[in-house]
This record gives structure tokens, sequence and C-alpha cells, in this order.
């Protein structure tokens, strides 16, 4: 009796002792681990979906620091590996290039055409992140929608990532996730960038509702599976596209604002109430609204007698509301942002999810000094910033693989696990040079166009490195 | 004598430059039987390499005597990067040449009853850290080495009684640095990060002339007092930088080739430190020798690497070192087991001199320990000594504070392996 109430109170206490010290949900058990989210999880890039950039997605990026394989072409539903709805380059649109930099930056689409390299791939995909998707979309769309003219992005897109098989949600639950990576909202206010008005943002009441019921449909099909979700960034200016485009009339040859009478020109735009006026400081320009001021559209009528502007046919005309973004919308898209972070984080932590600080990210790249990694600086000045890609809008690859870092920082916070972040030195693209060319367990459909060929071996061959001893989360 | 000059010209031509093996870029093993006491030889200094460990121990060899050899240093290492940084998590590294064979040679010559003269050829200081490709921290630094060669004429007198004896000498040291390391830059035409440029900075070699002294005394027959000192050396190095651009195969070649600096002249200083040691050696009967010595390095002498460039100033740089003063502890035993056999062992605590953020691809030190062995046979005038040290570095840590973001673990070991052969006339 002794022996067994001693043996009792070891029990205990080992039990006691057992109990892990944090509280996330679930287990860190990447087995079959399962993303979704918008373009950023699928890793859209310099406005285009395509197998370069599809490998450097957050997604991708966690998968393989978790000892993960991205999935070849040739893999099969059985074959243990990340998949990804591959697609070849040029890409869905064709990608945007950097031809030349000096005298002006060049930009301009890849030619040719892409296809989608995975349609008949026999289970759905690990990355289910559809470009343009939002909380919403992931409870309703599932790419069986009928085609119609001008459609959301998300239903295109869907036709070849979830291929009419089920939401973002069914196919994760379908999958039988060990662990569950998402990222979404982005899309829920971004697209003020192209609408020009904060009316297009979901409501905060409409976020809380489709954000639970995401996150809450996600536990009821997968109870066991570990889960990690992230904030959403707001930096100053929100991205590049709604910043290159200065507010005020410049000198193109010398990118300086042109002064007249020693004060600077600002364009004059509707303000919405029938009236129409310069706009002020701290307006935001969308980088579309380029071709109209080409035309002379948000010149003041004092320039129509004044060439080369007289020359322009719409000088004097204003702009619409919804071509600027006043300082007013965007401090109400920054306040709706921050309303969704509390959502967010709320709804996150109700249910043991930790939260991946990617907000912090986005502003220390747009901190003064940018982030300093070894031997570069990654900031968000377009181009040469190296954060954002050519789109202004979404990130480059070295931009995915700090994404991704930030979400690997916080499953081993929240999980107690130690996998390794990701390190830039994989974006060195002479590393591929020293590797072997036999390595090689994927072929690209398209001839290497605007990536040197070193690049291109330097993923091919970081693919085809062994990756077990990567793995070092709990639960293998 | 003609044959032994050519000898000893011929050691000079093919020293070899060698990793660091005490603290900072000193090589203390420069005699086989010393370093079979772990180089706790100071209070003992009865065979040629007194010339490097102790020149007052000349005055008690009063036989003409050659003494050459080398040591044969093998070693492992590796560069683990931090897990939790994003410059260099999951990079690995290791050095691409492992083995190095700095040689010595002696020869000292009698004169009267209490002179001795001589003079020693030695390369104590060096360093070589060639890391392999593809090499993570290749943009501080791919390969970077240092070469040095000493003349040491030395000249030593004793009491007539043997109980003590001073010594001193002039050395004489070449030094000559080469460093290599890549350019990287965020090229926007492919999204990565490219290497653009390599740059090469080959010194030619330079020299500065130091002085050592040491005192040996026998109190009595059991017991002996050694201590010497090696000045500071401070030598001026000019030499070329050699700026080859990579090309990446885009237009971000066009905008590199307008910013590179040209090839130029170089200069830098490279300060040495100054070594003083004292030991103490025990003899409780005539067959074995316990000796105990101390040494202290002014590392702190080395506070930055400076290269400055001549025709475009603006490329120069300062790499800061900010390093310590160093002690190492030292024990060694010799044995005389026999008539034709002597037995050695030794052991050996030493630290490093550099603050934690200077710990970097271009020398990752440590505090290391040793232990070694050794055997010397005597044959009518002949005598080899053989001895081998396992040496193990701490791993060290950057702690996350390297000032170039480059952040990880090092671990080295080596096995030095040493013979000398010598001959008294």
């Amino acid at each position: 009796m002794k022996n067994v109430l001693k043996l009792a109170a070891a029990v205990l206490i080992a039990a006691v002792v057992a109990v892990p010290m944090f509280a996330a949900r679930g287990s860190a058990n990447f087995t079959q681990f399962v993303a979704l989210g918008d373009s950023y999880g699928a890793g859209f890039e310099s406005n285009s979906l395509n197998e370069r950039h599809q490998v450097w997605s957050w997604p991708a990026v966690v998968a393989r620091q978790a000892g993960l394989t991205v999935c070849p072409v040739t893999a099969t539903a059985t074959t243990p590996c990340f998949a990804v709805p591959l697609v070849s380059f040029p890409g869905f649109s064709n990608e945007l290039l950097l031809n030349s930099v000096v005298p002006a930056p060049v930009i301009a689409p890849a030619p040719g055409q892409a296809a989608p390299l995975m349609l008949t791939f026999g289970r759905p995909f690990n990355n289910l992140a559809v470009p343009g998707a939002t909380v919403g979309a992931l409870l309703t769309v599932t790419g069986a929608e009928p085609p119609t003219q001008g459609e959301p992005t998300v239903v295109t897109m869907s036709r070849f990532i979830l291929r009419g098989q089920g939401t973002q949600i069914a196919q994760a639950v379908a999958l039988h996730p060990t662990f569950i990576a998402l990222w979404i909202g982005g899309n829920d206010y971004l697209n003020v960038a192209f609408s020009g008005t904060p009316a297009t943002l979901t409501s905060a009441a409409d976020f809380k509702t489709r954000y639970e019921a995401v996150l809450d449909s996600l536990i009821a099909g997968a109870p066991n599976a570990g889960m990690v979700v992230g904030n959403l960034p707001a930096p100053a200016g929100l991205v590049p596209y709604l910043t290159l485009v200065p507010p005020v009339l410049v000198d193109p040859t010398t990118r300086q604002p042109i002064l007249i009478g020693g004060q600077p020109v600002f364009f004059i735009a509707k303000d919405g109430n029938g009236g129409v006026g310069q706009v002020t400081p701290g307006t935001l320009i969308p980088l579309h609204v380029r071709d109209k001021l080409a035309q002379g559209f948000g010149l003041p009528p004092a320039l129509k007698n004044i060439p080369p502007f007289s020359l322009l046919p719409h000088t004097g005309e204003p702009l619409e509301a919804n071509d600027v973004l006043t300082p007013a919308e965007i401090a109400t898209v920054i306040a709706r942002v921050a309303e969704y972070n509390a959502i967010i984080q709320q709804a996150a932590s109700a249910r043991n999810i930790p939260v991946a600080d990617v907000k912090g990210l986005f502003d220390r790249a747009a901190a003064t000094g940018g982030i300093q990694l070894g031997p570069v600086n990654v900031n968000s000045a377009f181009i040469s910033g190296g954060f954002y890609s050519l789109d202004g809008f979404h990130l480059t690859d070295l931009g995915y693989l700090l994404f991704g870092n930030e979400f690997i920082k916080t499953i081993n916070a929240g999980y107690d696990t130690e996998i390794p972040l990701a390190g830039i030195w994989q974006l060195y693209s002479n590393n591929g040079a020293f590797f072997p060319d036999t390595a090689n367990n994927l072929t690209f459909t398209e001839p290497n166009r605007g990536m040197s060929d070193a690049a291109v071996k330097n993923i091919v061959t970081f693919w085809a490195q062994p990756t077990v001893k990567r793995l070092r989360a709990v639960g293998h | 004598m003609r044959s032994l000059r050519l000898t000893v010209v011929t050691i000079m031509a093919c020293l070899l430059s060698a990793s660091a093996f005490a603290s900072g870029f000193a090589i203390p093993e420069q005699g086989a039987k010393a370093s079979g006491m772990a180089a706790a030889f100071v209070a003992t200094a009865d065979d040629p390499s007194a010339i490097f460990y102790n020149p007052a121990g000349l005055a008690q060899q009063r036989e003409m005597a050659v003494y050459a050899g080398a040591t044969f240093i093998n070693f492992s290492n590796e560069f683990v990067g931090d897990p939790n940084s994003p410059v260099t998590a999951d990079a690995e590294g290791k050095y691409d040449r492992h083995t190095f064979i700095p040689p010595n040679a002696y020869f000292i010559l009698p004169i009267g009853n209490n002179l001795t003269v001589g003079i020693g050829t030695y390369a104590a200081w060096g360093l070589r850290t060639d890391w392999a490709d593809p090499w993570a921290g290749r943009y501080i630094s791919r390969d970077a080495d240092l070469r040095t060669l000493s003349v040491n004429p030395t000249i030593a007198w004793q009491t007539s009684d043997g109980r003590f004896a001073l010594g001193g000498g002039v050395e004489y040291r070449r030094a000559r640095v080469f460093l290599n390391a890549n350019r990287l830059s965020l090229n926007p035409f492919t999204g990565r990060v490219a290497d653009v440029a390599n740059t090469r900075l080959a010194s030619d070699y330079g020299d500065d002339i130091g002085f050592n002294a040491g005192i040996l005394w026998k109190p009595s027959d059991r017991f002996r007092v050694g201590a010497s000192y090696r000045t500071d050396m401070d030598i001026e190095l000019e030499g070329d930088a050699d700026i080859t651009q990579i090309l990446t195969g885009t237009p971000l070649d066009a905008i590199v080739a307008t910013q590179l600096p040209p090839d130029q002249p170089i200069s830098t200083t490279l300060p040495f430190p100054a070594v003083a040691a004292v030991g103490v050696a025990f003899s409780p009967n005539e067959d074995w020798d316990i000796e105990f010595d101390i040494n202290h390095t002014t590392w702190s002498r080395f506070e930055a690497l400076d290269v400055a460039f001549e025709t475009t100033p603006a490329a120069s740089f300062s790499r800061p070192q900010n390093w310590d003063d160093t002690t190492a502890f030292r024990v060694g035993v010799n044995h005389n087991a026999t008539d034709m056999w002597d037995v050695r062992f030794g052991a050996v605590y030493d630290n490093n001199p550099q603050p934690v953020e200077a710990v970097s691809p271009l020398l990752p030190d440590s505090d290391r320990i040793g232990v070694t062995v050794g055997t010397g046979l005597h044959k009518g005038p002949f005598v080899l000594d053989w001895s081998v040290m396992v040496l193990h570095f701490k791993d060290r840590s950057t702690e996350g504070r390297n000032p170039e973001g480059f952040n990880g673990v090092y671990q080295t070991d080596a096995v030095l392996w040493m013979a000398n052969l010598g001959y008294r006339f």
C-alpha cells in the first residue's frame, strides 16, 4: 500500500512536470503541414504567380525549414512533400521584370504564355493560398465559380489552386493537417490602393465574424492540429504602390518638385462632395493614376497656358476623388487595420493560437535604416530596397523569406521548437555555382529569362539538399 | 659550415604559414623537446631552441650544435550558424586547408668557457583561415593568411659556476598578409544577393627589428628559475588591392563597374605583441624535471586592423579588434627513463585575447587546452625529439554580437606533431 502511494505520488509529479510551459494548441508536428492565405501566401511577386517565386512563398519557407521538401511537378498524391500549385514562367500574369535602372527604371512584363503545371495533382495542395483572397473568400470561394466578365482575381486564381474541390478551409481539413499556418486579411484593406476609398474596407464587425469562423472551421475539422496566424502590417504609406507618385508636380529628369513662385504645385482632385481643390501634403497617389497625370488630369488650371503642360489634352481637369487617398482616408485605413489586429489577437488568444508579428517586420523594413542583414540592407525602398517586388505591392523572395521567419519565430516560441530560421544566404545567387549540377530534380518548363542561371541552379540545388537534419520540431 | 648555411637557407625558403596555435596568431611550438613539455621550457632551455624560449639557456650548452625540425599541424574546424539569425541560420563552414608545417632551425657555437652564440630561424607568428566555398561569411573573409619569418642571432653568458646566465638577441622579423573577401549586393534584376566583386589584398613583405632577452638562475641543483622577454613590433606593410568585378549577367554589372574602386596601393601596420615568460623548474631527483611557466602576451596592442587605400581613401576600412592581453599556463615534465630515452608530458591552458565582438571568419579564436606527450632519443651525437599535442579549442559563440551580423559557433580541434633532429659536434 505504501508502495502504491509512492507510485501514485511519482506518477502525479511526473504528470505535473510533463505539462508543457506553453499553451499553444495541438503540437508542432509538420508531417502534414497546410497553409492558407492570399497572394503573400501564394508567393505572388512582381505581379505574377509562377514557380520561380512560389517556392519562396512564406509557407514554402516555413515548410523547408521545418524539414519538408517542396513537391516537384512530377510528384504524385502519395509523394511526401509540400505541394504547391506551380505555374510555369512567366506566370499569371506575366511577371514584371526590371530591364534597366539607368537613366530611369524600365519595368515590363516578361513575354510568353504561362500554364498551371499541377492541375491534375491527386490531392489538395499543401499551400492553398489564393491571390486576391479575403477572410471571407476562405469561407466561400472554391474555384468552381462560373466565369464572369471582370471577375475577382481570387475566383480566377482559385480555378487552378482550389480546382473546384472546395474552399481553402474544406481542402485544408481534407488533408488531415497536423499543423496549420494562416495569414489572411491583407485584401480586406489593401484593395484601397485600387478603389481609392476606404468604403471598400471590410467592416470590423464582418472581419471579426469571418476571422473567427475561419479559425473555428479549421479547429472543428482538425482539432488536434497545431496552428499559427499572423497580424497585419500598416506601415506609413502602406506599400510603395501608393508612395511612388508624389502629390506634387515633379520634374521627370531631376525627380525634384517643380517650384512655381517658390511653392510646389499640388495636384487638383474632386473632394467627393462636389468640390474641387488642391490635394494636401500626405495625400497618396496610387501608381496607376500615373497614366491620367500623363494626360494632364490633376494639373492646376494655371498651367493651361504654360508649355509643355499646355500640350497635354486634360490639363486643368481634376483627378477623381477615388484617384487619391487623402490623409484622412489613410488614417481611416490605419485605424481599421489596428481594429483587425486587435480582433486577430483576441480571436487567436482565445483559441491558444500564437500570432506572428508580421506588422513588426514591415515596420522595421519601413523604418529609417531598414533591416541590416549581413552584407545587405533590406528596406522598403522601391527596386533598391529588396523587400517589395516590382509591382510595389507584393514582396520579393527575400521579403517572403523574412516573412516566413516571423512565423518560424512564433512557432518556436509557442511550441518550444527549435526550427532554424531561413538564412538569407539561401538567396546568395552564386552559392549555386559551387554545387554540383547532378542534384537537379526539377526542370523548369521555360528557358531562363531575367534571372541568372546560377540563381536558378541555386533554387534547384537547394531543394535537393538533405533537409532531414533541419527537422527539430517536437512530434517527430 | 658551408653546407649548414645552405640548409638554413633552404629551410628559410620553404617556411610555410600556419594557423594560430596559441592565443591570437602566436605559434609557440618551436622545438620538439620544448613542445613535448607543452612549451614550459623557459627555466630549462637546454637545447638550441633556447634561442626562441630563453636565450640565457644557450650559455649552459657547451658544444657546437644544430637542431632543426618542424611542426606538422592538422586540425578540424566547423562553423555552425546561429539558428536564430536570419544571416547565418543553417549556414555551415569549414577550412579548405587543414595542414600546416612551420619549420624551425637553430645553430649554436660556444666560445671560450662562458659564452655561447647562436642563430635561429622560425615562424612563430601566423594564421590561415581559408574557408571552403560556398561560404556564407565570404562578405567578411574567404581567406586570410599571415606569414612571418624570423632570424634571431643570439649571445649568452654564464658565470663560471654555471649558476647564473644572461642572454639576449636581435630578432629580424618579416611578415606579409593576404586577405580575400567578396563584395555582395542586392541585385534588383534577379531579386538575389549577388557576389559583385572579389577583393584581394596582398601585401609585400615588411619587416621590423626587435630584441629578446632572458635570465636563467640555478640556486641549487634541484631548482631553476628562468625568465624571458621578447619585445613587441609594428610591421608596416605595403601592398596592392586587386578588385575584380564578378559579372552577374544583368544590367547591375554596369552600375557596379562605375562604383568599384580601382586596383591600387594599400598599406597597413600589423602590431605584434611582446611576450614575457617566467618559469620555475624542480628536479626531485636527477631523472625528473618538472616545470611550471606563465606566459603573458600583450595582445592589447591589436586594437584594429586598419587598411588604407591610397587612390580612393573612401575605400579604406578599419576592423576593430580591441584584443586583451593574455596569460597562458603551462606545465611540463621530462623524465630520463634510460640513458637513451627521455619521456615527456605537458599541459597548457591558454586564454584567448579576442572580445566576442572581434570573433569573425577572419580569425575565430577561443580559449584552448592542450596535452602533450613526447620522447627524446639520444644516440651518440644525435638527438631525435618527437612529441604530439592534442589541442582542444572551447566552442566559441559570437553570442549574437558580431558587428557584421555573422553569428554562430566556431569549433576547432587540432593535433600537432613535432619532430626535431639535433647533432652535437
